[in-house]
């Protein structure tokens, strides 16, 4: 994958940034690894999603959350045309990623590929509107144990 | 009770510039307050900052957003400004977004959740902005009064400082409630004065400490909303005591004139028509300072420094060499949307940093010029308050001012302002012998006598000379159109300087 973001024609970033789809992979990667054992339906993806819902909602608002999620899950959609199934509920939830990634399951690199990239959609609309400083704050306030820097967040510059 | 048993109310910097000097030192620990205005006035940036000065981890802010501005595009935008620092995220400031609460319940359950995350994170300073947006349900069981009430009870016994923000217009501020049970009350105004926007703030009231009265300006820069008190930040220096020590122009007639110089620390005014030198005067003053070890600050409004100091230098006088030795700064205040408060700031930092001793004003014409519209109307109190800020602290100011030349009048200034100054030197043309020729005179000194002669000079390459003796054959020269009368020379009358008062 190119380095390089797609623009659409209105210059908004049409996929996820290679810096953001490495930061939500290691965020699954973290939490497929960390502490007790998901549920059997639960993946780390949506893990993730959740830790990052708790976090926002506080002060984003419930509303607010589920305006940016769905956001993302829409910017995602066409790079991962699985997503169609999954919904954001009116409480910020994600309905259907857990499913999604139990039917690709048979195909290990699939696996969870779509959750990583509403992941970093996520992350990137963070990114957009708070800005990479305040955004690794927060990520760092959901994940005290991982270590961040700006390198996972693509731009090369130290936190 | 003696002053040791009273409880020391501690104050917390505000992380406003210039506002803790307003507010008597700092806001006090636990007080509970109200910021007012209207949107846009800046109440959301001013509660950032004191957030951010006084956040830590082990007692956060807490910073609780209601309805209005959605809290991701609060901090979008308050991040532009310096003191953002998205390391205090969110460990040391919290946002949390009371909008579901608000919105499903009522104030009773707001007050719950407030309470819930207070007791959760032991913050020192809370935030609810805008406090006004939760009353929404008029069933609601606990009015905004009772909510209030027991809101500042419960954040005052967990030791929080706290600041509730909302949007009220002034004739709210009358006969409100809620406003009873405030310690203090910071409102913003925001009014355009022709085509400028000028911000005030005042502090309508605070418990249990001096705050300066009045309305401040205030200014949303880069770096946040910054005040300017109206006493300039000086009410808290000690006024330097009288000086009997005089200041030099360098033009030895005159000084001896003025007895000896103009007394440290005084204001003059040097007043003419267009053309009769009074900015070469004012150059040669400050000139004469730094060749004496003072420092000087020249605020020009009407020209830009470089032609300042190239207007010096073909009189002789090098300010160049002084301004890159940090002996003198050449202040350029052009923008016409300043305040007096602000051109204050401007020059107060510029006298402190140099330890300036001498300040040039050329001219007040330009001074009020570079003021918004709304501010010209104070411009003789906001000059008051100026000149007694500056000479308290021990600056001796001149200031020039042009007068349109009449031959029936003798005006010393079309702001009357004599009575500000100490010293007045009124330049004027008078008509001799078929030439338009130039006189000085001192009309008055404050601190002591001077002489009464009526002088010619001539503006050379060396700047302002003073020729022969007084003119003593012509009557009536401060008409500009005196008649010649044939006199025998008089007797030069020795100056004693410091002596009286010709008041």
């Amino acid at each position: 994958m190119s380095n390089a973001p797609i623009l659409n024609k209105a210059g908004l970033i049409m996929t996820a940034g290679p810096g953001m789809r490495d930061l939500a992979h290691r965020l699954v990667t973290y939490e497929a690894g960390a502490g007790n054992p998901p549920e059997p339906m639960e993946s780390p993806a949506l893990r993730v999603y959740e830790k990052l819902r708790q976090s926002l909602v506080e002060f984003v608002g419930v509303a607010g959350f589920q305006s940016l999620a769905s956001r993302a899950l829409t910017l995602a959609t066409p790079e991962a045309p699985s997503l169609r199934e999954a919904r954001v509920n009116a409480d910020g939830s994600l309905q259907g990623l857990g499913e999604i990634e139990t039917q690709i399951d048979t195909d290990k690199d699939r696996a969870g590929e779509g959750g990583i990239i509403l992941i970093a959609r996520l992350l990137g609309l963070l990114r957009v509107f708070l800005g990479e400083a305040l955004t690794l704050s927060l990520l760092r306030n959901a994940w005290p144990g991982e270590a961040f820097d700006d390198r996972n967040a693509g731009n090369g510059r130290k936190a | 009770m003696s002053q040791q048993d009273k409880v020391k109310i501690n104050r917390l910097p505000t992380g406003v510039p210039g506002l803790d000097e307003i507010v008597g030192g700092g806001l006090p620990e636990f007080s509970f307050n109200i910021i007012a205005g209207a949107p846009g006035s800046g109440k959301t940036t001013l509660a950032h900052q004191f957030v951010f000065a006084n956040a830590m981890p082990e007692r956060p802010a807490l910073y609780f957003t209601v309805l209005g501005e959605s809290a991701i595009k609060m901090l979008r935008y308050q991040q532009q400004y310096t003191f953002f620092d998205p390391a205090m995220l969110p460990g040391s400031i919290r946002f949390i977004n009371l909008s579901q609460v608000v919105l499903k319940k009522d104030l009773g359950a707001v007050l719950e959740e407030i309470t819930r995350e207070v007791e959760k994170f032991n913050p020192a300073v809370v935030v609810v902005d805008s406090f006004r947006t939760m009353v929404r349900k008029p069933e609601s069981d606990m009015d905004l009064q009772s909510f209030i009430q027991r809101l500042a009870l419960f954040l005052a016994s967990w030791q929080a400082t706290t600041f509730l923000i909302g949007e009220y217009a002034e004739e709210e501020l009358r006969d409100n409630p809620i406003f009873t049970v405030a310690d203090g009350l910071l409102w913003l105004r925001q009014t355009a004065e022709r085509n400028s926007i000028v911000r005030k703030l005042q502090i309508v009231k605070l418990r249990g400490q001096d705050s300066v009265p009045g309305l401040h300006t205030f200014r949303i820069t880069d770096a946040g909303v910054q005040a300017f008190s109206r006493t300039f930040g000086l009410t808290q220096k000690a006024r330097n005591p009288s000086s009997h020590r005089r200041l030099t122009f360098g033009i030895p007639d005159l000084d001896k004139m003025l007895g000896g110089g103009v007394r440290e620390g005084d204001s003059v005014l040097i007043a003419g028509p267009s053309g009769t030198g009074k900015s070469v005067l004012a150059t040669q003053f400050i000139a004469e300072g730094i060749r004496q070890g003072e420092p000087g600050i020249v605020a020009v409004f009407e020209e830009r420094p470089q032609a300042y100091a190239e207007r010096a230098a073909s009189l002789g006088l090098d300010l160049e060499t002084p301004q890159k030795d940090g002996k003198l700064t050449i202040l350029y205040l052009r923008p016409l949307d300043l305040s007096v408060d602000e051109t204050m700031h401007s020059i107060l930092d510029a006298v402190q940093k140099i330890g300036a001793k001498r300040l040039v004003i050329d001219s007040l014409a330009g001074f009020e010029m570079a003021l918004s519209p709304g501010f010209r109307a104070d411009f003789r109190e906001s000059l008051y308050r100026m000149i007694f800020a500056l000479t308290g602290i021990g600056v001796t100011i001149l200031s020039t001012v042009e007068v349109d030349e009449s031959f029936t009048e003798f005006p010393f200034s079309t702001y009357s302002i004599s009575f500000l100054t100490d010293d007045i030197i009124r330049l004027r043309y008078v008509s001799i012998d078929g030439q338009l020729r130039k006189i000085l005179v001192i009309i008055k000194m404050r601190g002591g006598n001077h002489a009464k002669d009526i002088r010619e000079y001539e503006i050379t390459s060396e700047g302002v000379v003073i020729l022969g003796k007084r003119l003593i054959n012509y009557q009536g020269l401060i008409s500009g159109l005196p008649v010649h009368s044939d006199r025998s020379e008089p007797k030069e009358e020795p100056i004693q300087p410091g002596i009286g008062n010709n008041e």
